[in-house]
């Protein structure tokens, strides 16, 4: 009896303790980001990390700038003997042997939609109209990357409520493509007027307008597309309104092709209507620049790079030997590559690097193993001999960042003058009508094609006549490693053919697969057909 | 908080207050009933008055107290595994009893987690371990001690730095995401939320591996470990026992005359095993071979032959030295023991410049109060100072390796020093490679940990049977490391020119507070019950910070102390604070012993915790087993060659909830300067992993107990499997989810552990003790597969050699096959042109050997302890991305390569395959000592002992690589990696001499 009145009193020390109610609370983060803040406090923050989540799929040099040139005649990552394998990956992006189970495309399509996912948190923040029209154009970026790469777009149109048990929708082809182009049309309004230098703008929401209208007919059937007029006048519209913000020919275009590319060329990039930001002082922005140039340079040179990726000799040689565009060099001053203020301090050349690197002093490098440092147009996927770490010619687009290495301050350049002009000419000779335009950039596509050659920057004579493949080879020149080739092969209809290091691929090949790493876990998708 | 903790604080103490319930009766007898071997308590004892049925039990300290009439003289102390006695109590109100073993085995005392059991109640699997079982050595952390001695504990170090941390697995690998890892819990405090020790990543050279959280442990303060491998036995411990539990009891204060006990050994160590690579002649002679130029080098004609001839592992090795100093003072009264414990280990690595240095000091005490004693307090404190200087080591390193990489590729005719004596810090090969020597000089890394944890526990024994108790335990741990990479360390990329800094601090707090209510009677003659009630809350908190930056430059301070000098730009700060993290259990156990015959043990536990989602914030845990002793059957009682035949079987659930707090909420945090991000989609089902366990096991004595036989057949079944899951896109920043799958792990294996005495006179003594484990590992239903076994290194971004996928062994091997060297073009050739990836061999041992025998003459003793594992595969990435032939012709190659009889292509690329799959079969030779006791010395030295003590003797293996004993952390997206070996901290062979003895 007496035990009995005692457990009752254990037993209620042990009710009275029992009084947590296990409520779990943060610390060091929030479940306040869509509700909380007054005034779109939050959404300035959940912007700011919209534009952040950029940085990997469109700056990382083995994503989606991979995807788009590694697969198309401007560039190849050879394995060097014990270098670069990369278990195939590099190879397999060439050659068009890619599977559902590539590591990098499985990454590059579910950062896409990690930026997608971002940009719709900043929706749910009650934000500004000007937020709302950076973040509904960031999504609709990142969406058609999506829809050009994988044809299939999952979508979630919020960030709240019940996600987990909830799968998102896809979206396809032209329906996806109207979809982005009304979503831009509904962001313009909101956004800042002119170019956008590492921020969302009105310009680069019409440019990004521009390549979904000039590909829309491609999104409709990839192996044989067919082109509205109506799209094309869309295209031809979208370029004037751009280039009103620019100063008339050729007061558009930077004196030097390279000024573009430099570190500080968020003030001294004429020509850039969009770019993503890369500054060190703000701590914004990703490595994507440096990537770029750093994965080809050999170890070598000053600064030392990767000693990866080159261009291709077939690619190198379709270059007029005058177009200052090519760079390179090993001459002196007089070289198309010789870049003041880098180029006199380091030796290296911007442009395509094509036979012996020198070092600063102008003496002749060597590789590792003594050999000289002369790079070649001959490559092979899998080099091997004793030259393997001297084969194929690096491209230095972007003027390397010598007082940040890592990471470089280069902004990445995503739309340029140059492309909304090729588009333009393009879209003329796909049925559009002419235009005169503003700022005389030139009403014919000659004239718009002659305009940009004829720029002492780019010292070429005018052509004589001006058609599609004219214009496909212009983009090339001017556009190479800006990410856009595999875009321009497929609506050329180019990308599928035997070219150097790669055989004939069959019309799969124009879509990436779905990575078996969504697929197996959103049963809306399936896979595209072939794979 | 703090209102909780008052109200938890005054309830004890009201409880306390209450005055003793005193029955009424003619006389009281009290006393204690200690064991004649070890002092120590005795539970469970059955007193009675002699000639009548009355009677009463110790406690579980050993204590009792009886009433009895005023005729009565003579009690009768009975136990079984202790010899009866009858003690006269003429007069005497106060006694101590002596009992003496009869049967060693049986008389045990075991501790099965909020209370103990004596060895011959036991229905569940646990493996007891007692000092002098302990392995010898220089044992850094306490897992150490037990290695290779439990069957079904598998203990691999993975790696050979001083106080590096172990893998510890109790009956294989269970979760695939969730930890592997058994609880510990040291005198009833849980060591759980790991170490106070900050982590660091290195610019341009991977992360550097963990510590073992257990080193602030003084291993010669520990009395015993007890293992709990089956559910029935870990069931106790609910949401956190599913991987076992490793329960560790230390040393008390024992009555009698203070004593005090001294230790001190010295021992060196030095590098185990080399990897053959070439020297500076054979590195010419392999030139030569493969046609390359291999006169020494001049300007004109370049060649990999720089004339000179070092070895670059010699040159970062050295002889280690460790020290280590033990003083231990003990003493007290029947009311008040105490120990207090001092101890010093100096270890000097095998790699110049690493260092530990670990002081600790602990007190315990042991105190009753009040005339009938009824009142008792533990209390326990330990601190533990940890100092170290870590080598540039690291798990994952890039092209440019961590330091043993570094010095395996060194080019072995090339000197590291110019002849003006300044080091090469570009060398000729090849402008990228480090001077692994000028990296000693330009690498700083210091580690300070301290940690405080002990508890405090008051009891209370309202009778002999029924006591209840409260714990409160606490266990904090802070660490500070700042680390510095020098500016003149020119050609690593990130911090050529620039120099590197960082400062970095954790915390770790655990609080438990835990109340218990034990009772343990024997009913009558034929029914003895023991049973434990309890509440327990828990609490754990920790926090890390960090600043980094660059650009310094040498002004004779150390960069890490002038951190305001770097570029603004370069400066990275962060710090984190966990979110709540709170477990609240009820529990309760019963174990019912019928006629020494039929034996049952119950358990449930009730869990609730912070982590878990909203709707699933409890979870209970059952277990149930039962033992039939089939030798004190009646039908037994002839047969004299089988003795003890106990059969068991037990069926219970455990759960395992290691997954980081958050995941069930949806939370949004930083993501860079001025930006956050929504960083994870909340799972409100999210809950523990559940793993059923059934175990059946056969205890049983051959030869008049001269040889004990213990075999378990165990089979766990894991479902609800904790996973990080990829999520369906678009998704927030973790890209995965953490959920619990349907997927279902099973583990299935035998145990057989056999200890015997072979030889038994009074001179000379033998005995050998054998275990094995057959273990059995599969993975089912898992949707998709995961990769990991994430490869680093030059040409290896992205290759990853591992795979998790039903229906095959967890971490089963996924790479090409290779098929040999093609001997026309020199090529490697792969099944499917290597386009193809295959499921491979399983890096989970199959069996597990442990043996120890101790040889005794007179004085003179001899020990040795062997463990193996056997049928697993180690993937050998040292080889393939550190010394492969395509380093010839600038960097060192391992010999193999050269000598093979098929002549290799210097362009073979480097690619992961089955080439680099290694059998990791061993057998290890952990320990051996020989020891000359002395005895008494003279007047005041007792018990003097020398000794000498080999440990890692030999390893006899076929393992190509430093140590097939080997576990590099080379997960992807934060699922394991397991057998892989990648440039570790080699394993030392170590050599000591000790001296021991009391005063």
């Amino acid at each position: 009896m007496k035990y009995s009145k005692l457990i009752l009193l254990v037993s209620g020390v042990v009710f009275f303790s029992a009084c947590t109610k296990l409520e779990e609370k943060f610390n060091s983060e929030t479940t306040q980001g869509s509700s909380g803040g007054s005034g779109g406090g939050n959404a300035a923050a959940l912007l700011q990390g919209a534009y952040r989540s950029l940085n990997n799929p469109y700056q990382d040099q083995s994503r989606w700038w991979a995807a788009s040139e590694h697969s198309s005649d401007e560039a190849v990552g050879p394995t060097r003997g014990g270098d670069w394998d990369d278990n195939g990956a590099w190879r397999v992006y060439h050659n068009h042997r890619w599977t559902a189970d590539h590591g990098w495309l499985t990454d590059t399509y579910r950062e896409l939609l990690q930026a997608q996912f971002a940009a719709t948190t900043v929706l749910d923040a009650n934000p500004t109209p000007v937020q709302k029209g950076e973040a509904r154009f960031l999504r609709a970026f990142t969406m058609w990357s999506v829809l050009d790469g994988w044809d299939q777009v999952p979508f979630r149109s919020t960030s709240l409520g019940d996600l987990t048990s909830t799968l998102p929708e896809v979206m396809k082809g032209t329906e996806c493509a109207d979809y982005l182009i009304a979503e831009l049309n509904g962001a313009i309004p909101d956004l800042t007027a002119g170019n956008g230098i590492g921020r969302a703008s009105k310009n680069a929401a019409k440019a990004l307008l521009m390549k979904i209208y000039l590909n829309r007919g491609v999104y409709a059937d990839r192996a044989a597309p067919t082109f509205a007029a109506a799209d094309m006048n869309q295209v031809i519209s979208l370029a004037d309104q751009i280039l009103a913000d620019f100063p008339a020919y050729p007061g558009g275009f930077t004196a030097n092709f390279f000024d573009n590319f430099t570190p500080n060329n968020d003030i001294i990039g004429k020509e850039i209507v969009y770019s993503l930001r890369n500054d060190n002082a703000s701590g914004t922005g990703g490595n994507g620049a440096m990537f770029h140039y750093h994965a080809g340079t050999h170890y070598n040179q000053t600064p030392s790079g990767w000693n990866g990726f080159t261009t291709l000799g077939d690619f190198y040689d379709a270059f007029d030997p005058n177009d200052k565009r090519r760079g390179g060099g090993n001459a002196g001053p007089a070289d198309f590559g010789y870049y003041p203020g880098f180029t006199n301090v380091t030796g290296m050349r911007v442009g395509m690097l094509f036979g012996q690197q020198k070092n600063g002093a102008g003496a002749n490098l060597q590789d590792r193993k003594g050999n000289p440092l002369s790079f070649t147009k001959e490559v092979a996927l899998k080099e091997a001999g004793g030259n393997l770490e001297v084969t194929g010619i690096r491209v230095v687009k972007y003027v390397q960042d010598q007082v940040h290495q890592f990471p470089a301050d280069n902004d990445l350049v995503i739309f340029r003058l140059a492309d909304i002009l090729l588009m333009k000419a393009e879209a003329i000779l796909r049925g559009g009508t002419a235009t005169a335009g503003p700022g005389g950039y030139g009403a014919t596509p000659a004239a718009i094609v002659n305009n940009i050659r004829t720029l002492p920057s780019r010292g070429l004579t005018a052509l004589g006549t001006v058609d599609l493949n004219a214009v496909y080879k212009e983009r090339g020149f001017e556009l190479y490693w800006e990410g856009w080739r595999r875009n321009d092969m497929i609506r050329f209809g180019t990308f599928l053919n035997a070219r150097q290091l790669k055989a004939a691929t069959t019309p799969e090949r124009l879509l990436y697969p779905i990575p078996n790493q969504q697929l197996t876990i959103n049963p809306n998708l399936v896979q595209n057909p072939g794979y | 908080m703090f209102c909780q903790n008052l109200l938890k604080s005054a309830a004890v103490i009201v409880l306390l207050c209450i005055s003793q319930l005193v029955m009424a009766q003619d006389r009281v007898v009290t006393g204690r009933v200690i064991d004649s071997k070890t002092n120590t308590g005795v539970p469970a004892v059955t007193i009675t008055v002699k000639g009548a049925r009355t009677g009463t039990q110790t406690a579980s300290d050993g204590s009792f107290r009886i009433s009895v009439g005023p005729s009565v003289n003579t009690l009768v102390f009975s136990s079984i595994g202790y010899a009866t006695q009858e003690v006269d109590i003429t007069g005497k109100s106060s006694i101590e009893v002596a009992f003496v073993i009869s049967n060693a085995q049986l008389g045990e005392v075991v501790v099965t987690g909020y209370g103990t059991a004596r060895k011959k109640d036991l229905t569940g699997s646990i493996a007891s371990v007692k000092e002098k079982d302990f392995n010898k050595g220089v044992n850094t952390s306490p897992e150490q001690l037990i290695q290779g001695k439990v069957a079904g504990l598998q203990i691999t170090n993975n790696n050979g730095s001083p106080g590096a941390a172990a893998t510890i697995r109790i009956r294989g690998t269970g979760s695939v995401r969730s930890g592997n890892s058994p609880l510990i819990v040291v005198d009833g405090v849980p060591l759980e939320g790991g170490s106070g020790r900050p982590g660091l990543g290195l610019p341009g050279m991977g992360g550097t591996p963990g510590s073992n959280p257990l080193n602030f442990v003084n291993p010669a303060d520990i009395e015993s470990m007890d293992v709990l491998k089956d559910a029935s036995a870990a069931a106790i411990y609910g949401s956190r026992g599913a991987n076992g539990v490793i329960l560790i009891t230390t040393k008390k204060g024992k009555t009698g005359t203070p004593s005090i006990e001294f230790g001190y050994a010295f021992g060196t160590s030095n590098i185990a095993n080399q990897i053959d690579i070439l020297s500076g002649s054979e590195y010419v002679a392999a030139l030569t071979k493969y046609g390359l130029p291999s006169t020494v080098s001049t300007q004109a004609v370049p060649t990999a032959n720089y004339g000179g001839s070092v070895d670059a592992m010699d040159a970062i090795f050295r002889t280690g030295i460790t020290q280590n100093v033990n003083l231990a003072l003990s003493g007290g009264t029947e009311t008040a023991r105490q120990r207090v414990s001092v101890s010093f280990l100096n270890e000097k690595g095998i790699v110049e410049e690493s260092q530990l240095k670990k002081y600790t000091i602990g007190y315990t005490g042991n105190f009753k109060f009040l005339e009938s004693k009824k009142l008792g307090l533990d209390v326990n404190v330990n601190t533990a100072f940890i100092q170290e200087e870590i080598v540039p080591i690291t798990n994952n390193a890039g092209f440019q390796g961590s330091l043993i990489g570094q010095a395996l590729q060194w080019n072995p005719t090339h000197p590291f020093q110019k002849t003006d004596g300044s080091y090469w810090v570009e060398p000729q090969f090849g402008a990228s490679s480090v001077n692994p020597l000028w990296m000693l000089q330009m690498y700083d890394d210091n580690v300070k940990t301290s940690q405080v944890w002990g508890y405090i526990a008051p009891y209370f024994r309202f009778t002999n049977e029924l006591e209840y108790k409260f714990q409160y335990g606490r266990n904090q741990s802070d660490g500070s490391r700042t680390a510095m990479v020098g500016r003149g360390l020119l050609n690593i990329n990130d911090v050529k020119d620039r120099g590197w800094a960082s400062v970095s601090t954790a915390k770790v707090l655990v609080e438990q507070f835990t109340h218990t209510l034990s009772y343990n009677k024997q009913i009558n003659p034929n029914f003895y019950l023991n049973a434990v009630i309890g509440y327990e809350y828990l609490n754990f908190e920790n926090s890390n910070a960090s600043e980094t930056g660059q650009d310094f430059a040498d002004l004779g301070i150390p960069y890490y102390n002038m951190l305001g000098y770097s570029t603004v730009s370069s400066r990275n700060i962060q710090h984190y604070e966990s979110p709540t993290n709170e477990l609240q259990s009820m529990f309760a156990r019963a174990n019912v012993n019928y006629k020494n015959k039929y034996l049952l043990t119950a358990t449930v536990r009730r869990d609730g915790s912070t982590k878990f989602g909203e709707n699933n914030k409890y979870a209970i845990f059952p277990s149930f087993s039962a033992a039939w002793v089939i030798g004190n059957e009646g039908f037994m009682q002839g047969i004299d060659f089988v003795q003890n035949l106990k059969l068991r079987a037990g069926w219970g659930q455990t759960g395992n909830q290691e997954f980081p707090s958050g995941a069930s909420q949806t939370r949004y945090g930083v993501s860079g300067p001025g930006s956050i991000t929504q960083q994870n989609v909340g799972n409100p089902d999210l809950k523990w992993e559940t793993s059923t366990n059934l175990n059946i096991g056969l205890d049983f004595q051959l030869l008049k107990g001269l040889i004990n036989v213990t075999a378990d057949y165990f089979k766990k079944e894991t479902k609800d499997v904790l996973f990080e899951l990829d999520f369906p896109q678009p998704g927030a920043s973790a890209a995965k989810q953490w959920k619990n799958l349907d997927a279902l792990i099973t583990n299935k294996g035998v145990e057989l552990a056999v200890n015997a005495s072979i030889i038994k006179k009074a001179d000379f003594t033998w005995d050998l003790g054998v275990n094995g484990t057959w273990l059995e590992n599969i993975l089912e239903g898992l949707n998709g597969t995961y990769n990991t076994g994430g490869l680093s290194g030059q040409g290896s971004s992205g290759a990853y050699v591992q795979k998790l996928a039903s229906n095959y062994p967890l971490n089963v091997f996924y790479t090409r096959i290779y098929q040999g060297i093609d001997k026309t073009t020199g090529q490697s050739i792969y099944l499917d042109d290597g386009d193809v990836l295959y499921y491979d061999e399983d890096p989970n041992p199959d069996f597990l050997l442990g043996a120890s025998t101790e040889l005794r003459y007179k004085k003179l003793t001899f020990t040795m302890n062997l463990n193996g594992a056997f049928g697993h595969y180690i993937f050998n990435e040292t080889a393939m991305n550190v010394i492969p032939i395509t380093n010839l012709g600038s960097r060192n190659v391992a010999s193999s390569f050269i000598n093979s009889e098929v002549r290799e292509d210097l362009s073979n690329p480097i690619t992961a395959s089955t080439r680099f799959l290694e059998k990791g079969n061993f057998i290890k030779c952990q320990n051996a000592r020989i020891a000359y006791s002395f005895g008494n010395v003279g007047k005041y030295f007792k018990n003097a002992t020398v000794a000498i003590t080999g440990q890692n003797l030999f390893t006899i293996t076929d393992y190509s690589g430093f140590d097939p004993e080997v576990n590099v952390d080379k997960n992807i997206g934060g699922i394991p990696s397991y057998g892989i070996e990648y440039i570790p901290y080699p394993s030392a062979r170590r050599f000591q001499i000790s001296i021991n003895f009391s005063l």
